[in-house]
């Protein structure tokens, strides 16, 4: 009888386990072709129209007296909302949580090209020293989402039709080196840098000078499910940044200072921000379709 | 005497190489004749294409009604023109997906000139910007408003009375229109007809 018990209690836990195995499998998206690029977008979410996958493969971000190239791609993936009467679509956060890439740039000159051993003070130089001896010189420019992914805004009509802002994108930069600590950063979720990228010209004050964008080239794929944008540009010359702030660790009150002095001015009309790459643009029904063809 | 005669031969050349500037210009620019006379003051074209379609690259856009609307002129001899009304209707594509809400000529009306390539009169129209809006759930272009813009050349034909434009008029006259960014493709026959002062009479550019 005990036997028994124990045959069918194992065999209704096998159930269990299949059917929770069977569960998992209907959970997974899997996606074929194009569509995979869309894995991390809510489009089982109703509000959800259009799935979005941007990279950006080069570029530049300017920061008062400092330029940092864009080497390692950067990513901007999520969902976008039904557009409003100023044709924007209100952005949705990846399914991963990871609706912009955290790639770390390197900065030219690295440590010393942010804090002078020359002009600084007796204790910042000591350290400076110790980090230039063991090699812990180099700097990392990280570019983060300094608001919740629904504040950033997307017009794909502005996009393809290269005039008027097309990517609302607010963002932080993240410095990283042992020195200044785990908290140095150019903007935060309070007061971010706010980005209004353009396929077309922009309008800065001076003294930056106009710079022009592109939508790139533009292709239906997935018989017209899909839109993909090479060598799109998007570029903004004309926001201004907040002072730097919490660099430095403990010696903060010393080397925030010096670093607001080596960028230099960074009101409007002093910074841009150039990021070439491809904008891949899908019908959130299109790509729910496609998972449920393929579960 | 050997100075004239080299001054005269040099005078020669220069002159012939004038002439032929003046021939190719007066070449690259013909005018809209009607019944082999060239048209004084303007007349009104108007009429349907007989074909039309738009491709970007993935998408081509068809038409069942391209209907325009031409007004034509002749100055210094030079045929001109300015395309005044493009209205477009039963515009689909050639996926299930995305599907034309809206479509419609705009910053109107456009500039068009005569010229020749290649002993081929061409039609070029300037200033061209059609909107398309996508509709389409599943279209990824729902929603998206693409304008087309640019410049086009299409070539005459004097014996059919119709003017073609496709991928070989746009490339020989150095046209193009653009959509997202993109070079397209747009192929269209058109028939020229007076439906002014100049009815049924024979048109041809030359």
């Amino acid at each position: 009888m005990q036997k028994y018990r124990a045959r069918v209690l194992s065999t209704a836990l096998l159930a269990v386990a299949l059917a929770a195995l069977g569960l998992a499998g209907t959970a997974q998206a899997k996606l074929t072709g194009e569509y995979t690029k869309f894995a991390q977008c809510p489009y089982k979410t109703a509000e959800v129209k259009k799935c979005v996958y941007a990279v950006t493969e080069s570029g530049e971000v300017v920061l008062g007296s400092k330029k940092v190239p864009i080497e390692k791609p950067v990513t901007l993936q999520g969902g976008a909302g039904a557009i409003n009467e100023e044709e924007f679509g209100k952005f949705y956060a990846a399914t991963n949580g990871i609706t912009l890439s955290k790639a770390p740039q390197n900065v030219p000159g690295g440590l010393l090209g942010i804090v002078p051993d020359a002009s600084s003070p007796a204790l910042v130089k000591a350290l400076i020293k110790f980090f230039l001896e063991n090699s812990l010189t180099g700097v990392n420019s990280t570019l983060e989402l300094a608001t919740p992914a629904s504040n950033i805004m997307i017009s794909e009509s502005h996009l393809a039709g290269e005039e008027g802002i097309a990517l609302k994108l607010p963002v932080k930069v993240h410095l990283e080196n042992p020195f200044l600590g785990k908290n140095c950063f150019v903007g935060s979720s309070t007061s971010p840098i706010n980005w209004n990228l353009t396929t077309g010209t922009t309008s800065p004050p001076a003294p930056n000078t106009p710079i022009t964008g592109a939508g790139g080239e533009g292709e239906l794929l997935e018989a017209g499910h899909i839109i993909r944008l090479k060598n799109n540009k998007l570029v903004d010359n004309a926001w201004s940044a907040p002072s730097p702030a919490g660099c430095g660790g403990i010696l903060s009150f010393l080397v925030t200072p010096i670093i607001k002095a080596q960028l230099g001015t960074t009101t409007a009309g002093h910074n841009a921000a150039i990021l070439k790459g491809t904008v891949m643009s899908a019908a959130a029904v299109a790509v729910k379709k496609n998972d449920e063809e393929h579960p | 005497m050997r100075t004239k005669a080299t001054a005269i031969g040099t005078a020669l050349v220069a002159l012939v190489a004038l002439c032929a500037v003046f021939a190719t210009s007066a070449s690259a620019a013909p005018a809209w004749k009607f019944e082999t006379k060239s048209l004084e003051g303007s007349e009104v074209i108007l009429g349907g294409a007989l074909e039309s379609s738009l491709t970007i690259p993935g998408l081509t856009t068809k038409c069942e009604n391209f209907l325009y609307k031409l007004t034509i002129k002749n100055e210094a001899g030079t045929g001109k023109g300015e395309v005044t009304e493009l209205p477009l209707y039963n515009c689909t594509t050639d996926t299930a997906a995305c599907s034309v809400s809206k479509i419609g000529a705009e910053k109107l009306p456009w500039p068009s000139h005569l010229t020749t390539v290649s002993t081929t009169p061409y039609i070029i129209i300037e200033g061209v910007r059609v909107s398309i809006l996508y509709g389409g759930e599943e279209c990824a272009l729902n929603e998206t408003l693409v304008p087309v813009t640019g410049s086009a050349g299409g070539s005459i034909n004097n014996t059919t009375e119709t003017a073609t434009f496709n991928a070989s008029t746009l490339s020989a006259t150095g046209t193009s229109l653009k959509a997202l960014s993109t070079k397209i493709e747009w192929n269209g026959v058109f028939p020229t007809e007076a439906f002014q002062w100049h009815r049924e009479q024979a048109i041809s550019v030359s």
